[in-house]
């Protein structure tokens, strides 16, 4: 009866796995890396990264196509060979197990900082770390499953909050809307792609896919909703705030949750109920880091269960994240991190696709 | 001196059993089966004698046993067993002692041999319409245990088996957990036969299959199992005998039990299977597609498989006009959310964000709780437990005194537990419409669950304020993600989406609208109604103004 094994997650599920996977912790602070790099070009910049995310997307996208019943780590053997492949696999492993640890560690900073001032930040990161593990047990329909449920749950307080805050916001501060070559443009465009690493989650989803044939079509969705969110969250704080201030603000978005009123004042501020809901948004994202970690070291020691390494990782992981000493600390390291991942997340898919179309590679469908 | 001896034979014969057992580490058979195994297969053998000793050695010892001997027709001795209290004395006078002693008219002066004696009484006497004959000893035994009488004739080597089987029971009555305003009135009762009656009677179709099987090795409890041929998924049917056949327990007193044998999860507080006493419910659940679970001396019946929103739905919500019941199942889930999250909400607001309060009502709080000794977590947990516990003691109560109980209650909890300064008066209304909330679930055993959950909620509050809570409410939802009944996720039709069971999930659509059956089910037939292509035009259908 356990119908796991089967190929049933849809189009729609996959899209909705990508969306809430990217939105994530990164949206407070994503509005400070854009406004960094360009100003008042902020959501000029916030479009190009989501345009470089989509290309790393498509690319795993494609070889998800070409090797439709396996993964990455299973394919990169097939391509470059068994050790090369598996040592690519210890990187992705390595770096997502990374990617997670600094995931916990920013939103404990978050939650200590902002809601519960006393509580010492281990403990906040155990719990959400917890929280991943207990879920990462689960089977992968259950984990679509999971992004399908809280998929709604992210979009509606992330545009309630964008659009209220309309009220404060003014025009003048998102002019000019391109950027002046004093900017480090680049830098601040890898950046923000980096916000949409996680998507690489994809790659464990194709093998369960009805239709592996659509992914291109769910990771496009994917990319356009969670993109467009950002586009708007970015445009929204620039405007209210204007880019000299935010530069000022480490969680911009926290702090428009704060500007803004629920009409007829039926919460007083709305930065605790923001804070609450977006633990959801963290969640997915830690999870499907977590997840992936877990189904990666499952498939490159060929086990049958994933569950095992939940909890294996659990302190590792842990360990990893209180590795900084502090927030200025920390977000140095994020954004090195993620500009780094991007080597990972796309330009190792690239060159996997590129032998395997020189090598005329392909898993059979 | 006597007794003594004996209870110390008594204990000698217990150690030396303690021993033997330890020695051999054998288990002990089971000796109400056991006398029932020895007879397994073995047939009559046509002498009254063996079978007298037989039935002596089993079922003899007890003393509502009825033994009547008698000649049938004046000439061939006979023996008719029979539980005097399960069967209608009439019937056995009338309708088998009578047939049998006394040879009808047209038999009169004829005279019989033994070898047609069997055909004769079952084709030309008997006026009976459950008539079986059977050899295996074992078998009558068995019926005579559920209530049949038995007719054993000297010589015959196969023995009458008569259905008299009669138990007092209750009258039809509506059913008590479910009332509902408009909609059919009754319920099921502790009988399987009429349960099985009201259910056949609403669904007059071929396609209306009843499984029967016997659960229990003693108790030997008769387990109906209905479904729709043609319409339900056969993987759920062979999921659920599989099931069944692997419980082995000595009685099913209630279908409650076999819940907790068939279910998938028996961990999780949330119900995987629906139980009803309502028979038009039963009947709307085959129609859609699911397979109903009757026991004998149960008057609920179990539905598989379950998924959640079944247990925020009433039957009333079809029989009323969509609009109004849409607006009331969204009450209801309000209700229901209530009832999970309002205290622990209280409790973070209270003690860690006041600041998301608006102020005027923040100082109405604080002025309430200035009084109180305790933090807010500590309050509101013991407001809960006591609620619980009166609630409890309501149920159980005899109803004079409930109401005497349920005033107290009141009084203590509401209006001196203020006057006290143990709770503040926002507190009071909190529990209250919490503990309302939870009365408004349709389900007792979901509301059950939430009733539960809310515990580790509120802790959760007073300890990370509404962090917290969404932590516990990631778990709670994350755990009901995976739960699945049967092959079907707990959460269809929501997650993974469908459709068409979307329109009779938060709402309920019109009856029109929902032309398919609900696909998380794997209906073999998937076509609820036919629509026409044209719909009727208003101008034909009714009567316009003009023409009037």
């Amino acid at each position: 009866m356990d119908n796991t094994q089967t190929r049933q997650i849809t189009v729609l599920q996959t899209a909705a796995i990508l969306v809430s996977t990217i939105i994530g912790v990164g949206v407070l602070s994503l509005p400070l890396f854009a406004a960094r790099a360009a100003e008042s070009a902020a959501p000029i910049i916030t479009l190009i990264g989501s345009v470089i995310a989509f290309f790393g997307l498509a690319l795993v996208t494609w070889l998800g196509i070409r090797f439709p019943d396996h993964t990455i780590i299973e394919y990169s053997e097939q391509i470059i060979g068994k050790w090369l492949g598996r040592l690519g696999s210890v990187f992705i492993i390595a770096f997502f197990a990374v990617l997670t640890s600094l995931t916990a560690r920013e939103f404990g900073e978050v939650v200590v900082t902002a809601v519960l001032k006393t509580t010492p930040v281990e403990v906040t990161v155990i719990v959400m770390l917890m929280l991943a593990a207990i879920s990462a047990r689960k089977s992968l329909t259950t984990f679509a499953y999971i992004h399908n449920f809280y998929f709604p749950l992210l979009l509606v307080p992330c545009l309630m909050i964008a659009i209220l805050s309309l009220n404060n916001a003014e025009i003048i501060n998102l002019q000019p809307i391109i950027w002046s070559p004093a900017n480090h443009v680049f830098v601040g465009v890898l950046t923000i792609a980096a916000l949409f690493q996680g998507s690489f989650i994809l790659t464990l989803i194709i093998p369960s896919m009805k239709q592996p044939k659509k992914a291109m079509k769910a990771s496009l969705y994917g990319i356009l909703i969670a993109g467009g969110l950002y586009i708007v969250i970015v445009a929204a704080s620039v405007s209210v705030f204007g880019s000299e201030e935010i530069k000022k603000l480490l969680w911009p978005t926290l702090e428009l949750a704060k500007a803004t009123n629920l009409p007829a004042n039926i919460l007083e501020r709305l930065d605790a109920a923001f804070l609450a809901v977006w633990v959801t948004a963290v969640f997915t994202t830690l999870l499907s880091s977590y997840f992936l970690t877990a189904y990666a070291m499952k498939q490159l020691f060929r086990l049958r269960e994933h569950r095992v390494f939940s909890f294996i990782l659990f302190p590792f992981i842990f360990f990893m994240a209180m590795v900084p000493q502090n927030v200025t600390q920390l977000y140095g390291i994020i954004e090195m991190v993620g500009r780094y991942g991007l080597i990972i997340t796309i330009a190792y898919p690239a060159l996997l696709l590129l032998l395997a179309m020189i090598r005329k590679k392909r898993g059979q469908m | 001196m006597l007794q003594t001896a004996i209870k110390g034979g008594d204990r000698m014969k217990l150690i030396k059993g303690y021993r033997r057992t330890k020695q051999q580490k054998q288990p002990k058979k089971l000796p109400a089966n056991h006398t029932l195994a020895e007879f397994e297969g073995k047939k009559l053998s046509g002498s009254l004698q063996e079978l007298e000793g037989i039935i002596d050695s089993t079922v003899g010892k007890s003393a509502d046993l009825a033994i009547r001997k008698l000649h049938v027709f004046g000439r061939f001795p006979a023996v008719m067993y029979s539980f005097s209290h399960m069967v209608q004395q009439a019937v056995v006078n009338e309708d088998i002692l009578k047939p049998f002693m006394h040879a009808p008219m047209h038999l009169q002066g004829r005279s019989i041999e033994l070898a047609q004696l069997p055909d004769i009484l079952l084709y030309e006497t008997l006026y009976h319409g459950e008539v079986q004959l059977q050899g295996g000893i074992d078998l009558l035994i068995r019926a005579i245990l559920g209530g049949d009488t038995v007719v054993a004739v000297e010589g015959m080597k196969e023995a009458f088996i008569i259905g008299t089987r009669s138990v007092e029971k209750r009258s039809i009555e509506q059913p008590a957990t479910e009332q509902v305003i408009r909609g059919p009135r009754e319920g099921f009762i502790e009988s399987l036969g009429t349960n099985l009656a009201l259910i056949r009677y609403r669904l007059q179709s071929t396609e209306l299959r009843i499984d029967s099987r016997e659960m229990g090795s003693r108790s030997k409890s008769k387990i109906a199992i209905c479904y729709m041929d043609g319409i339900t998924d056969p993987e759920v049917l062979k999921e659920l005998d599989r099931r069944l056949s692997e419980v082995e327990i000595d009685g099913i007193l209630d279908s409650g039990y076999l819940e907790q044998f068939i279910e998938d999860n028996k961990w999780s507080p949330f119900p995987q299977v629906q139980y009803t006493e309502r028979p038009d419910k039963v009947a709307a659940n085959l129609l859609e597609g699911r397979v109903a679970i009757l026991v004998d001396g149960s008057p609920l019946a179990l539905v598989i498989p379950t998924v959640f929103g079944q247990f925020y739905q009433t039957v009333e919500d079809y029989t009323e006009r969509f609009l109004l019941m849409s607006a009331i199942r969204l009450a209801r889930l309000v209700a229901l959310i209530f009832s999970l999250v309002f205290p622990s909400l209280y409790v973070a607001i209270i003690s860690f964000n006041p600041e998301l309060i608006p102020t005027e009502f923040a100082v109405a709080v604080a002025g309430g709780r200035a009084g109180v000794p305790f933090p807010a977590v500590i309050e509101v947990l013991i407001m809960e437990v006591s609620m619980e516990v009166l609630r409890e003691a309501t149920i159980r109560l005899p109803q004079q005194v409930g109401g005497a109980l349920s005033i107290v209650g009141v009084l203590v909890i509401g209006q001196a537990a203020v006057a006290a300064g143990f709770a503040s008066p926002i507190t009071v209304v909190i529990i209250a419409l919490t503990t309302i909330g939870s009365f408004a679930t349709p389900a007792y055993n979901a509301a059950l669950a939430l009733r539960l959950l809310r515990f580790p909620l509120i802790i959760m509050a007073g300890i990370f304020g509404l962090y917290g809570i969404m932590v516990g409410l990631i778990v709670i939802a994350n755990h009901v993600l995976s739960l699945k009944s049967f092959g079907v996720p707990y959460l269809s039709p929501l997650v993974p989406g469908d459709k068409e069971g979307m329109k009779d999930l938060l709402i309920r659509a019109p009856i029109k609208w929902m032309k398919n059956r609900p696909a998380f089910l794997h209906p073999q037939d998937n076509i609820k109604l036919h629509v026409e292509d044209q719909a009727p035009s208003p101008s034909t259908g009714e009567t316009s103004p003009e023409k009037r």
